[in-house]
């Protein structure tokens, strides 16, 4: 009888411990990959954006900070040589920038694609890119960070994990970046769901608007 | 005894920086050699231990359930996808891992292994079945990446692999049902 209370007991402690185990490891049962702990983390810390400098597809160099100027910025990573998940996710983002109205492009909100491939994505390169997605060059700019530090910098903060696969090409996680006026990150979005990235975006700029 | 040191060796070894980086490099040889090896290990050392603290295991083990109960909830915390990816990104999760698995994992199941009766072995074979399917369902159908370490392609292979895991066992358990099993004892 007493070997079964201790049986019971033990039982009990190891059930407690897998629980408790589980919740930290999964942030209370909210994220089971990295990916999704990322984007709770980014979500709760809100890191600022930092100061990086830009050659956009017109080969004109700025930091982000002039770039941004007290503007919401939408952003996306990508490298022009991607044939999987990168044209999707610019297409995506031409969607979401085609459902903002125009008073509030330029004004309140710019788009940017930064490219992570400093050394195959020159100007030219993104020239020709960014006429397969409908982007301006101006209110949408894609650009590359010549600075591989800074770019280092940038993509550890935004929790942007790059990993060459030895052929040229890179396996990278793919999100919706978008940036307050302070230069604080406020929202990762899921690149999938566009309506909703849009509305999200909408109903920032509408109730900034109102005030 | 003897086992014991061999399964201490097999630990240090596997612990060794160089070891370590290489067998973590490669998502299925992390999840499918290098997690079991350190469970063998664990399970090796267990001699020394059993011989130590008898008491201990018979007072809280006795019937085996906690035991293999406490392998179970380890085992099923290093199938998460985000334990792998945070076992090579943080040091601290790292350590835990090589505590876990030989000692909590592979200490517990060794002892609780021959105090399970025919059915307690049998539902944690079953267990086990379905949770590598469940493993091979999520890492071969999953369309997107759910590690950030590890490439698309090596999440596939290791789906796969987990699939023969569950197949071999399965084909196990089968024969454990249809064969008599007395002939051979």
């Amino acid at each position: 009888m007493i070997k079964d209370r201790h049986n019971l007991i033990a039982i009990i402690l190891v059930i407690i411990f897998g629980i408790g185990l589980f919740y930290i490891g999964t942030d209370g049962f909210r994220a089971f990959t990295a990916e999704s702990a990322r984007t709770y983390e980014v979500l709760q810390n809100k890191p600022e954006f930092p100061s990086v400098t830009l050659e956009d597809s017109h080969a004109r160099t700025y930091t982000f900070d002039e770039f941004a100027e007290g503007k919401y910025v939408f952003l996306t990573f990508m490298y022009t040589s991607c044939t999987t998940v990168c044209p999707q996710l610019e297409m995506n983002m031409a969607d979401v920038y085609d459902q903002i109205p125009s008073k509030y492009i330029g004004e309140d909100i710019v788009f940017l694609s930064i490219s992570f491939d400093p050394t195959r994505d020159d100007p030219a390169t993104l020239t020709k890119y960014r006429s397969y997605f409908g982007s301006d060059g101006e209110t949408w700019r894609m650009a590359r960070i010549n600075d591989q530090s800074e770019l280092d910098t940038l993509l550890e903060k935004l929790g942007v994990i790059v990993i060459p696969d030895g052929n040229g090409d890179f396996t990278h996680n793919s999100a919706f970046y978008f940036i307050g006026k302070t230069g604080h990150l406020q929202q990762v979005m899921d690149f999938t769901k566009i309506d909703e990235a849009a509305d999200t975006v909408l109903n920032i700029l509408d109730s900034e608007e109102e005030e | 005894m003897k086992q014991a040191i061999y399964g201490l060796m097999l630990y240090v070894f596997l612990i060794l920086p160089p070891v370590a980086n290489l067998l973590e490099s490669i998502m299925i040889v992390h999840m499918h050699m290098q997690m079991p090896l350190l469970v063998i290990s664990g399970f090796l050392m267990a001699r020394f231990f059993q011989m130590k603290f008898p008491g201990f295991f018979e007072k809280w083990n006795g019937n085996g359930v906690p035991g293999i109960l406490l392998f179970i909830v380890i085992w099923s915390y290093w199938m998460i996808p985000r334990s792998m990816d945070e076992a090579v990104t943080i040091q601290m999760v790292e350590v835990f891992k090589f505590i876990s698995l030989p000692f909590l994992a592979g200490i517990p199941l060794r002892d609780s292994w021959i105090k399970l009766g025919k059915i307690g072995r049998n539902i944690t074979y079953v267990f086990f079945v379905i949770m590598f399917g469940l493993m091979a369902w999520l890492y071969i159908g999953a369309d997107s990446q759910i590690c950030n370490n590890y490439l698309e392609v090596e999440q596939k292979t290791l789906g796969w692999g987990s699939l023969a895991f569950a197949a071999f066992l399965l084909i196990y358990v089968l024969q454990l049902l249809f064969i008599d099993q007395s002939e051979f004892e």
